[in-house]
């Protein structure tokens, strides 16, 4: 009883930042932060996959794509306003997902990872091809457009005008909210418990009467339709789509991000809500100040590198991978689940 | 005026050029066929290292070094960096689920990718050839030494893997250690240093993998991203197990992909990176062990 | 008493907006003007960042002499990578937190029609774009605050058209292209400048800039046994098309290369054999080529280089990057003392600029509100034994 007490505060403390934060920040860092959002969508679904489904997948970037992608057009081609579109961009990549999911049964861990590889790869070319659909490499201007809430200007809401980046930033952590509740909802009770099972044992998850296959496909599906709002939201806020907005390194992004966040944390803990906060965090926030990062290691340790250089955002987001997965396994999210649970433990 | 080629030169010659650029790939997927039948993991970062190596071995050229020096040095700079690579990185993480390992290698990848950037710069480098670009006309197709070269090289190495397994105490140190871990403990096989030695190598076949593509695609730092994708085609097409299979699905991958690039209006010269997933779809679902590898069976 | 006092005060809070003195835009202050672009320091287009570097040092020397009506000009560029969605989120950066004065010499076609919406939407200039596509200077009804400045890719494949029907009426052309907005550009200045000759054009061959390389395209063209070979590629496409040729032994009687993938120090890699006689159009003074040594304009260029931005000293894209650098120091004096957007774009639109060290002499930048191309006359040049020769007269290019 105190632990799910416990878990609801922490829970409605997080919302509530979350909700003020526009209050206290800059009109820009808003904008950064609704992409936080974006990112944090992503590496949910990402983390009800691999977490727990235990299929590894390197290619959500093309599922955010797809996501992005339904938007873009319909937005553009077909005249349809933003915010309809986000749930058709979730019901596209989550169908694409599921089909997916079905020749993905034979692959085991490693194959599945190339495969999916191989998609996040190719999916560009894809684009590019389909030009007369997708607009090729020139992309989708989706700025100033009428179907395009508040013109990219502002937005009234209530009485209120909000400037863009406000708006944005509340649309996707509402989104984001809503949709993390959807998923404690399904995985609290025995479709979660079934994926587990899977995951851990799929032999004797098989012998105990669950359905192995209908249970992975839909992971996959819902996994890719997360994703799909992730895109969506992702071309709203740019307000701009081509192949290159969603690359390779989306995906191995997306995939580090959900590490770092702690894969199969049990949806709901504290951690599970907190690490994809830190795992998103860290993907956006990594790329603009990497060389305010390197200038301050500088002081302290002389590396004579080029703070301005284009790989140095890379380099500390490899050692950040690389040093998580050899220290901190369970990422964030474990981190703060074995704390808390400490916490919330009775003294005897 | 003259008509065009007719088209069986033309078909030829896209062969020809096909098995070139085959040979690119059938070294780095020869890498990658090492590491996994030594330790079963893919090397996701196998490229960028031998785009690492590459840039050493081209710092080496515009210090003086003479290119044949610079080269085995880079060897050799490559192997002792492999090592170095699994004792550091890999080893702790290797009982870990397979998830974990494909992380750290992924990460591994975008930490030399960037490294590559800050040190060496982004901008695109000459680097030199050891066979002279001269073409030779036979039959109205030409040939050029380099790609000769270049395919003989993808065929020496793998006989020289081969004969290193078969023939040396080494070698099937190596073998069995990949094979059955526990049992070749108990023989005295210290397979710890069996799975760094793997990595040593696969960094040696990466290094000339990277040295022998940077002529013709010019050095930058991600002049191997693409030719991963194509690599790990051409490996799970000869098969993940074997080496043979990589060069034959190398010399193959490479040919198909100009076959259908030049024939098939749709695929053209945008469809590329598609095709060879295709062709991994292709494998995976008719024939997962490939063409030259071992089904696996799996133990409940 | 107080009524007087309480007018005095009403006066006095009220005057300057009923002088009608304006609030000053962004970016704008007593001392200091900030602009703001983007270009690919990284990536496969990362030859281009010279361009960036060259107008950085350009503007770093105008400031050591005053700046420009008492204001240095801060200069902040961003790595794109040459992708697009970098340059869109890069800008939107520039604009809304950095809050910058304008956008210049952004580098790319995809690059800077993916951020013209968001630009003109938010009435920031958008001046003297790194690229030609035809598009921006064209469709100033609609994107009233764009503008490029090198002469336009439809101009220059027109100009290269009109030369190959000049010199060799029945020759058969086979075209390598960057298969984009920036390719296709060149291509349909190529078949108007062929007029009714556009069946000339034999075959062509597009690629994607993710490819690894182009050898198969090169070796399809060949293949059409054309005796012309143009092109249309950037960075190492173009490279990797000169060593393609080499390799399958192909001399086409004509080789043309565009004036993006020209510079010098490229030309300069391949196997002599492949690129030698090949023709380009060139619209600056090539630091690289010794026929220049004596100019004054080029020995600024190298003083301004080698104080700021030494890898540049011979680099073409550093040229190309003065250049525009001198034309927007140019249309910031015009812009007044208080400039604002408005008065930018105004002055960008009336330009009459004789005299630009960089660009070749006897080039006038000349603008007008309805015609938007700055740099619009070019020669070509041949290159020979390892320089760049030019010849032939002072040609108009317009699309």
């Amino acid at each position: 009883m105190a632990r799910r007490a416990f878990g609801l505060l922490g829970f409605l403390a997080v919302a509530t930042l979350v909700a003020l934060a526009p209050h206290w920040v800059s009109d820009f860092r808003a904008f950064q932060l609704a992409t936080v959002g974006i990112y944090f969508i992503a590496i949910v679904g990402l983390n009800v996959l691999t977490g727990y489904s235990g299929q590894i997948s390197l290619g959500h970037g093309a599922f955010m794509a797809i996501g992005g992608y339904t938007t873009a057009i319909l937005m553009a081609n077909h005249g349809v306003r933003d915010l309809w579109t986000i749930p058709l961009a979730a019901l596209v990549a989550g169908v694409a997902g599921f089909l997916f999911g079905i020749p993905a049964l034979r692959l085991s861990g490693l194959y599945l990872a190339l495969v999916t590889f191989g998609i996040a790869v190719s999916f560009p070319s894809l684009l590019k091809k389909f030009a007369g659909l997708t607009g090729g490499g020139r992309g989708l201007n989706l700025f100033g457009l009428p179907q395009q809430t508040g013109g990219g200007v502002s937005v009234k809401l209530a009485r209120h005008e909000l400037t863009n980046n406000d708006w944005l930033y509340y649309l996707t952590w509402t989104i984001a909210g809503v949709l993390f509740v959807l998923a404690w909802l399904f995985l609290r009770g025995q479709a979660g418990r079934a994926l587990r099972a899977l995951r851990d044992s799929p032999v004797a998850a098989a012998s105990a009467g669950v359905w192995p296959a209908l249970y992975k496909t839909l992971a996959f599906g819902i996994s890719a339709a997360f994703a799909g709002v992730a895109g969506s939201l992702l071309a709203i806020a740019v307000a701009f789509v081509n192949p290159d907005t969603f690359p390779i390194s989306l995906s191995i992004t997306l995939l580090v991000g959900a590490v770092v966040a702690g894969i199969g944390s049990v949806l709901g803990r504290f951690g599970s809500y907190v690490g994809p906060l830190a795992g998103a965090s860290l993907i956006v926030f990594l790329q603009a100040y990497a060389s305010d990062l390197l200038r301050w290691i500088e002081k302290g340790i002389p590396l004579h590198a080029d703070p301005k250089a284009p790989g140095v955002p890379a380099v500390i987001f490899g050692l950040v991978v690389i040093v998580v997965m050899l220290l901190f396994p369970a990422g964030v999210g474990g981190v703060l689940d074995a704390l808390t649970s400490r916490l919330s433990r009775r003294s005897y | 005026m003259e008509p065009a080629e007719p088209p069986l030169t033309q078909f030829l010659q896209q062969v020809v050029s096909g098995l070139a650029s085959g040979g690119i790939f059938a070294s780095l997927a020869l890498a990658l066929v090492l590491i996994y039948r030594a330790t079963r993991v893919i090397n996701f970062a196998q490229g960028e290292m031998a785009t690492v190596s590459t840039f050493v071995a081209w710092s080496l050229v515009h210090h003086g070094m003479p290119f044949w020096g610079a080269f085995f040095l880079t060897l050799a700079l490559s192997f002792v960096g492999g090592v170095a690579l699994e004792r550091v990185v890999i080893r702790p993480v290797e009982s870990a689920p397979v998830l974990t390992v494909v992380i750290v290698t992924l990460g591994l990848a975008i930490l030399l990718n960037g490294f590559t950037s800050v040190k060496w710069g982004s901008d695109v480098k000459k680097f030199p050839s050891p066979f002279p670009t001269r073409p030779i006309h036979a039959g109205g197709v030409a040939f050029s030494i380099q790609d000769l070269g270049v395919i003989a090289v993808s065929i020496a190495l793998v006989l020289a893997l081969g004969a290193f397994f078969r023939f040396t105490k080494l070698g099937l140190a190596l073998r069995a250690a990949a094979l059955n871990p526990e049992a070749s403990r108990l023989v005295g096989v210290r397979v710890s240093w069996m799975l760094a030695l793997g990595w040593g190598l696969a960094a040696v076949l990466g290094a000339v993998s990277g040295m022998m593509i940077a002529p013709v695609v010019f050095l930058d730092p991600n002049m191997m991203q693409t030719v991963l994708l194509y690599a790990l085609a051409a490996a799970i097409l000869g098969g993940m197990d074997s080496p043979v299979g990589a060069v034959v699905g190398g010399l193959a991958l490479g040919v198909i992909l100009n076959l259908t690039g030049a024939y098939v209006g749709f695929v053209g010269g945008t469809l590329r990176l598609p095709v060879a997933l295709a062709v991994i779809l292709l494998v995976l679902v008719v024939r997962p062990s490939g063409l030259f590898g071992r089904a696996a069976v799996r133990k409940v | 008493m107080r009524k007087l006092l309480l007018a005095g005060v009403l006066v006095a809070a009220l005057a300057p907006t009923a002088l009608g003195a304006t609030r000053s835009d962004p970016g704008v202050d007593a001392n200091s003007i900030l602009i703001g672009g983007t270009a690919p320091l990284s990536g496969e287009a990362s030859a281009g960042a010279g361009v960036a570097r060259g107008a950085e040092a350009y503007f770093k020397w105008v400031n050591a002499h005053g700046g420009v009506n008492g204001r240095k000009i801060d200069y902040r560029y961003l790595d794109d990578g040459y992708d697009p969605s970098r340059t869109v989120q890069a800008t939107r950066q520039l604009v809304q937190q950095d809050k910058v004065f304008a956008i210049f010499n952004t580098l790319g076609t995809a690059n800077n029609l993916a951020i013209r919406s968001f630009l003109n939407q938010s009435k920031v200039p958008q001046l003297f774009s790194a690229s030609g596509a035809t598009t921006l200077g064209r469709d100033f009804g609609q994107y009233p605050y764009t503008m490029g400045y090198i002469p336009s890719y439809a101009a220059e494949g027109k100009i290269y058209g009109q030369y190959v029907v000049k010199t060799r009426p029945k020759a058969k052309i086979a075209v390598l292209y960057q298969d984009d907005d920036y390719g296709n550009d060149l291509l349909a200045g190529l078949r108007k400048g062929l007029g009714g000759r556009a069946r000339q054009l034999v075959a062509k061959a597009g690629y994607d800039p993710t490819a690894t390389d182009v050898a198969s395209q090169v070796a399809q063209l060949k293949g059409s046994k054309a005796d012309t070979f143009m092109i249309f590629a950037f960075g190492k496409f173009s490279l990797q098309a000169f060593f393609a040729m080499n390799k399958l032994g192909w001399r086409p009687k004509i080789t043309i290369v565009n004036a993006v993938a020209s510079a010098s120090g490229l030309m300069a890699l391949p196997p002599a054999k492949s690129t030698e006689g090949a023709i380009s159009i060139v619209f600056t003074k090539d630091p690289a080529n010794p026929a220049w040594a004596k100019d004054k304009g080029v020995k600024l260029f190298q003083t301004v280089m080698r104080r700021y931005y030494a890898d540049g000293v011979k680099s073409g894209y550093a040229a190309a990057g003065a250049s525009s650098a001198y034309t927007m120091v140019d249309a910031l004096k015009k812009a007044g003392k208080d400039p604002t957007r408005a008065s930018l774009v105004n002055a960008a639109t009336h330009l009459n600029e004789r005299g630009n060290p960089f660009l070749l002499p006897g080039i006038l930048v000349k603008t007008t509100p309805r015609d938007r191309f700055p740099v619009s006359q070019l020669r070509l040049q041949r290159w020979h034994k390892g320089h760049w020769n030019i010849f032939g007269k002072l040609l108009v290019a317009k699309p």
